[in-house]
């Protein structure tokens, strides 16, 4: 039981940074534009909070610093791929070799192997305590104690889904991505629509790049994230792009890795062999989906109902 | 007409220069924090790899998993499929052949060398084989397939090294396997770095250079990449062709594997491809060339100078040896737009913006 109960709570701490990057990519693929770069977004988030958190000793400056580079970064991502027309596949791959390389860079010319920011106290003060969640058992060991970033998580997927789907914003990201030229003559303008989406699409990943980097495991190395962009993804593509399936799905893998860390502490030497574990589920739960969405397509694109 | 072509030419060449001049700029911010000079630190960067013949040769034993590596993306981004799998390809082909060559050294070398090159092939096919036929037959996105099983090929070859007796070499410092006989070493070329390696991947450079300009499958190649629903609606079967490119891929990066530990590693550790890995560097490579054979080539080269060029700069000044994975990102960052285009599709591009058609 207390297995179970730890694996669930360990669920919702790795779906945190999956969930904020799935939420985040859905904008920017909903708009026609896949952002690959959402694991190069994220690094980023981590980087930058880290390396001022150290500097200055305050978690407020650390995540402003994260959400402007993220900005920035949305910026760079919309002006290649939308302004300049570029093949925005690469520059997403682009801002991922950067992310890393920057990272990799600083680190050396600060002449250490980690950004190490466990002495800011941030880690105690970023879980929170909810009375009535504490009183009732099981419920409390699973859902009491996590990173607001976590509970922030959750509470977003009702909120993009409402922005999407129920706002003149959400719709126009819709229609831009669903036919251009339709929007266009509707006097949308297109590529602003697209800005904004990929911007949210970037800060939403610096959120998830600090809750990792800040919140789990305070401190940042150029491999913190692990390909949770590239989960993320796979997350938007098995929901299709809807944000509550595509959010089930983020959850699933969170659960897988959770799986993966609690057998690894249990069965000695092999443990390192569990961390494929997760990779491998997503990658037959993709496939599943596809196969399924296959059956279903009688001849290129057209769906057998 | 010929003034036509010339001026195409110009364009292409200015479109490959610039994201390079760029990304050396910004390179140069980098290198002004190091607190280092820019000018010294180029000059060192290249001067040393490819302005004497000891650099020189030692650029090109360094350039030839890379020229396989850009091939191997090369033929694939060309059709529009996003095989990131070459990175893992070329690591389990690499761990192989380091068992392999450690068991069977007792073979003499002439039997020895071709084998494991040809088990180098045949792993890269056996990795490619899932997701091509996951692509091919339900179009599963090959790009998310290949980027997590590269985690996961990673993280099994880590705990095959470290953790299984049969694998680990006890006697080594750190985390590696036994290192392979020396029958199983490709030989130098008189005192150089060079190795009889590259010679054979000169050999396939050129088979791939008709397969990709005057063969069926490079026409076909190209058509996928075009427009894929448009191939397939003139006959070209798409899932068949899809399965084939894929695991050409995924040979072209085994073969890498397996040159690079024959060549110049000999013994599988963590860090066996280097960061960021020779299948990202044939990312850089194959946007570089333009995916074309020669471009390809060229780009290799100059690739594989400023890596050789990184050590140099690491050695000689305070700059770190890191500041090569940020000029490579900063050039992919900047090979993604279209700095130069003709005319022709401006002119179309306006007349595409004036009718409130998407380009």
């Amino acid at each position: 039981m207390e297995l179970v109960l730890k694996i669930l709570s360990d669920s919702l701490y790795f779906t945190g940074p999956i969930l904020l990057c799935t939420l985040g990519g859905l904008f920017a693929y909903k708009s026609g534009m896949i952002n690959i770069g959402l694991e190069g977004m994220m690094l980023f988030g981590g980087f930058i909070s880290a390396l001022v958190i150290f500097f200055t000793g305050s978690w407020i400056l650390g995540l402003f610093a994260a959400i402007i580079l993220a900005i920035l970064l949305g910026l760079l991502f919309s002006f290649f791929g939308v302004t300049k027309k570029a093949n925005f596949i690469i520059t997403g791959f682009a801002i991922n070799l950067l992310a890393t390389a920057v990272g990799k860079y600083a680190l050396a010319l600060l002449g250490t192997n980690d950004i190490n920011v466990i002495n800011d106290v941030v880690r105690e003060r970023s879980n929170l305590d909810i009375p009535i969640i504490r009183s009732i058992p099981y419920i409390s060991d699973i859902f009491n104690g996590q990173s607001w970033f976590t509970y922030l998580s959750f509470i977003l997927i009702g909120v993009v889904s409402i922005i999407i789907y129920k706002t003149k914003f959400g719709t126009y990201v819709r229609v831009t991505g669903e036919n251009e030229a339709a929007a266009r003559s509707l006097g949308i303008k297109v590529d602003v629509i697209k800005y904004l989406a990929i911007i949210a699409s970037a800060i939403l990943c610096a959120f998830a790049g600090y809750n990792v980097a800040i919140n789990q495991l305070a401190s940042y190395t150029p491999d913190i994230t692990a390909g949770t962009g590239f989960i993320a993804l796979a997350a938007i593509y098995c929901g299709q792009g809807s944000p509550k399936s595509s959010a089930l799905y983020a959850i699933i893998f969170g659960l897988s890795r959770a799986l993966a860390l609690n057998l690894s502490l249990r069965v000695g030497s092999i443990a390192g062999l569990l961390e494929i574990i997760p990779y491998i589920m997503i990658v037959i739960v993709l496939s599943t989906v596809a196969i399924i969405r296959e059956r279903k397509t009688l001849y290129r694109g057209f769906i057998n109902e | 007409m010929k003034k036509w072509i010339e001026k195409l030419k110009l364009t292409k060449t200015l479109s490959t220069l610039t994201p390079i001049l760029i990304a050396f700029l910004i390179g140069a911010v980098a290198i002004i924090l190091a607190k280092e000079s820019p000018f010294n630190t180029y000059y060192i960067l290249i001067s040393k790899s490819l302005f004497n013949i000891k650099g020189l040769l030692k650029t090109l034993h360094y350039a030839a998993p890379l020229i396989l590596s850009g091939l191997a993306i090369a033929v694939s981004f060309k059709a529009g499929l996003f095989n990131m799998g070459i990175e893992g390809q070329i690591i389990s082909s690499g761990f192989v052949v380091a068992m392999l060559g450690y068991r069977l050294a007792s073979l003499p070398a002439g039997v020895l060398i071709p084998l494991l090159l040809l088990v180098g092939i045949i792993v890269g096919v056996i990795m490619a084989i899932l997701p091509a036929f996951l692509k091919a037959k339900y179009n599963v996105n090959e790009m998310v397939v290949t980027l997590l099983l590269n985690y996961a090929i990673y993280s099994v070859l880590e705990y095959l090294t470290s953790n299984v007796a049969f694998f680990r070499d006890p006697s080594s410092g750190y985390v590696s396997t036994y290192v392979i006989g020396s029958n199983a070493i490709i030989s130098r070329i008189g005192g150089s770095k060079l190795t009889i390696f590259f010679f054979i991947v000169m050999i396939v450079f050129v088979v791939m250079y008709f397969v990709m300009k005057r063969s069926k499958l490079g026409f076909e190649i190209n058509a996928m990449g075009k427009n894929r629903s448009f191939s397939e609606a003139t006959g070209m079967e798409i899932q068949k062709k899809t399965m084939y490119i894929m695991l050409l891929s995924g040979a072209l990066a085994g073969l890498a594997g397996a040159g690079w530990m024959m060549a110049e590693k000999f013994s599988y550790t963590l860090d066996f491809s280097g960061t960021p890995g020779l299948g990202w560097d044939g990312m850089l490579i194959a946007l570089l060339g333009g995916h074309t054979p020669i471009g390809i080539l060229v780009a290799a080269i100059f690739y594989a100078a400023l890596k050789t060029g990184a050590s140099s700069v690491a050695i000689y000044t305070s700059v770190p040896a890191e500041i090569i994975i940020l000029l490579q990102a900063l050039i992919v960052l900047f090979l993604s737009i279209k700095f130069f285009s003709n005319k022709k599709t401006k002119k179309v591009k306006k007349e595409v913006k004036a009718n409130g058609v998407s380009a």
